[in-house]
């Protein structure tokens, strides 16, 4: 018989060595920026250590059994993105202070990850709201397109605004949907594993059985013909065919989504400009200076930092637009080079097998389905996103999870890490813990029950 | 600050990240099988003290005194299953043994030898047994021909 040990030490442990690290990127830019210790040392430690140490205690006291390793990646991930922000602040002119604003949210999302904790015991739970959870999960995707609330920044409607908050709704719908069709593909995964006939060694799906995959499907295109949205369209739509994939084992669905991806994303290639200049930017920058800007910045960026980066503060990261949000990845290999970038990319790799571990270890459906999908959400994110910063991919613009500046990110992906962690806890804890015990009928004593005629 | 402090808190940064990732790494690799757990302490059983009292005179061991793994020694705990099969957990390289020999249970007043229709049969202090028989210190026991004796 075989136990996992808590390892609740080992993760305080990492979890000091990530605020180390955050700490030192800081202090490193000032160093070599004003070649001083910055003024506000102490408050930045007092407060992303006392985050790492509440969710730690929180975790300790909710979910001792939990993964070690998960808590301490995703502070250590964000506490860079943290002090990269930080970094773009001091080089920008006039100076901006989105790194304090971005502290405030990772705040907000650590109690957020502390909520989730305290109020889902047991992912379980989740289980019985299937098709409410959809509903909402589609809802939330819409809800840009609404004539009012909804509003358009850099080309892209998928922001809704709410007097001076604005915040983007499909981060929370990763997470809903991600529940949405673990829950639903448990409970018909057999129907759509089994039924259905046999074409060239491919077990197709019966028509009517395809009616999930062509909501998702109609609603992803939705979000890139009405939203404009490559990365959000591309995400939700891939999560749910490899979360079909996960459930019924089927090679057929992957396949059938990889080919309507294409379809759909060949047949719109034409009237979409803004899906035109990302294919130019992505084949042949160099074609157009004034347009592809921002991907030529990036590559001569990361070009300069090499083999080890220009160190904390010396590299010219902010030649780069929006190099806080969607090509914080670009900054990162531009001062810590492809040696830190390499890093900070084995961490998601790391996170994300972790999340894969405990669907293995999972023991039942729901919470295997559940882990795999969060796992790949973060892994499909990060894909994309350096996938699209490196040039490997079209650039399409998700965050880079807990590095980019954005609150509604930070706050889902904080979410996410909270309910992987409580499926790492059911499935690492001791069988004996869950299992009921089963009081045998003799031991129980003789009762009289006085039936009243 | 000087070029090569510059260069070397760059680098050292570098390395203490890196070293965060080996740090994962070893984590993985000692999470992969967990702890080992006896089956009582999982039934929520502890001995109690007056069961641990009772065991301190029982033997521990049983040590190969002769045949080809003279030497070895194997502790007792919750029972051992004697044999020339792998998944025994002393595991003898002997031709007059049998694929699943004998076993040692540990019972209520001590361990207790059984034969498991054995071809050459188990002998405790050169007598053959044909029912499940306690042994207790100093006792030798022959599994085809290898000797065992017990020990503290």
């Amino acid at each position: 018989m075989i136990v996992y040990r808590k390892r609740r030490l080992v993760e305080a442990f990492m979890l000091l060595l990530a605020i180390t690290l955050a700490m030192g990127g800081y202090i490193l830019t000032h160093l070599n920026i004003d070649a001083e210790l910055p003024e506000q040392w102490p408050w930045a430690l007092g407060i992303l250590g006392s985050l790492a140490l509440l969710a730690h205690i929180v975790v300790r006291i909710r979910i001792p059994y939990a993964d070690p390793l998960i808590l301490p990646i995703v502070m250590l991930l964000n506490g860079m993105g943290l002090a990269m922000i930080h970094r773009l602040d001091l080089g920008s002119d006039p100076l901006t202070h989105s790194a304090e604003l971005q502290l405030m949210w990772t705040s907000v999302a650590v109690a957020v990850f502390c909520i989730v904790l305290i109020v889902l015991p047991d992912h379980e739970i989740l289980h019985r709201y299937t098709y409410l959870l959809f509903l909402a999960g589609i809802t939330l995707l819409m809800l840009p397109l609404l004539p009012v609330i909804g509003s358009e920044k850099h080309g892209s409607r998928i922001w809704i605004q709410l007097g001076p908050y604005s915040f983007q709704p499909a981060e929370i719908a990763k997470i809903v949907l991600a529940i949405a069709f673990a829950s639903y593909l448990v409970d018909k995964r057999e129907v759509l594993a089994l039924a259905g006939k046999r074409v060239l060694g491919i077990d197709l799906p019966r028509l009517r059985d395809l009616g999930p995959i062509a909501i998702m499907w109609l609603a992803s295109l939705a979000v890139l013909v009405f939203q404009k949205d490559l990365g959000t369209s591309l995400l939700f739509f891939s999560l749910f065919v490899v979360m079909l994939y996960i459930a019924t084992e089927r090679p057929s669905w992957p396949i059938l989504g990889i080919l309507l991806f294409v379809v759909g994303a060949v047949a719109s290639y034409p009237f979409f400009s803004h899906v035109q200049t990302r294919v130019s930017a992505w084949l042949d920058p160099f074609s157009d200076f004034d347009r592809n800007y921002q991907v030529i910045q990036a590559q001569f960026g990361m070009a300069w930092g090499g083999l080890f980066g220009t160190g904390w503060g010396l590299g010219r990261p902010n030649l780069t637009p929006l190099a806080k949000a969607d090509f914080i990845s670009a900054a990162i290999g531009e001062e810590l080079g492809i040696t830190g970038l390499l890093a900070v990319m084995l961490l998601y790799g790391i996170l994300a097998t972790r999340g894969m571990r405990a669907a293995l270890g999972s023991r039942e459906p729901f919470g295997k389905l559940l882990a795999a999908g969060l796992s790949f959400v973060f892994v499909i994110q990060v894909f994309t996103i350096l996938g699209g910063v490196t040039r490997l991919l079209p650039l399409t613009g998700l965050t880079t999870p807990f590095m980019s500046q954005g609150g509604s990110s930070l706050v889902a992906n904080w979410a996410m890490t909270a309910l992987l962690l409580v499926i790492t806890h059911h499935a690492r804890r001791p069988q004996i813990e869950t299992a009921n015990p089963v009081t045998s009928l003799s031991s129980e004593t003789t009762q009289i029950i006085e039936v009243k005629a | 600050m000087s070029e090569l402090v510059i260069v070397g808190l760059k680098l050292g940064f570098l390395a203490l990240l890196w070293l965060f990732i080996l740090f994962t790494g070893n984590v993985v690799r000692t999470d992969l099988f967990g702890r080992k757990v006896n089956p009582a302490e999982l039934s929520g059983k502890k001995p109690t003290r007056k069961e641990r009292k009772a065991r301190k005179g029982w033997p521990k061991a049983v040590k190969v005194t002769h045949g080809a793994q003279a030497g070895t020694v194997v502790e007792l705990g919750e029972g051992i299953l004697i044999g020339r099969s792998a998944d025994c957990q002393l595991n003898l390289d002997d031709d007059y043994v049998s694929t699943k020999h004998a076993r040692i249970m540990r019972g209520q007043d001590g361990y207790i030898l059984e034969d498991l229709g054995s071809t050459n049969g188990t002998f405790v202090n050169n007598a053959r047994i044909s029912a499940p028989t306690p042994f207790a210190l100093g006792d030798t026991l022959r599994i085809g021909r290898t000797l065992l004796s017990v020990e503290k």
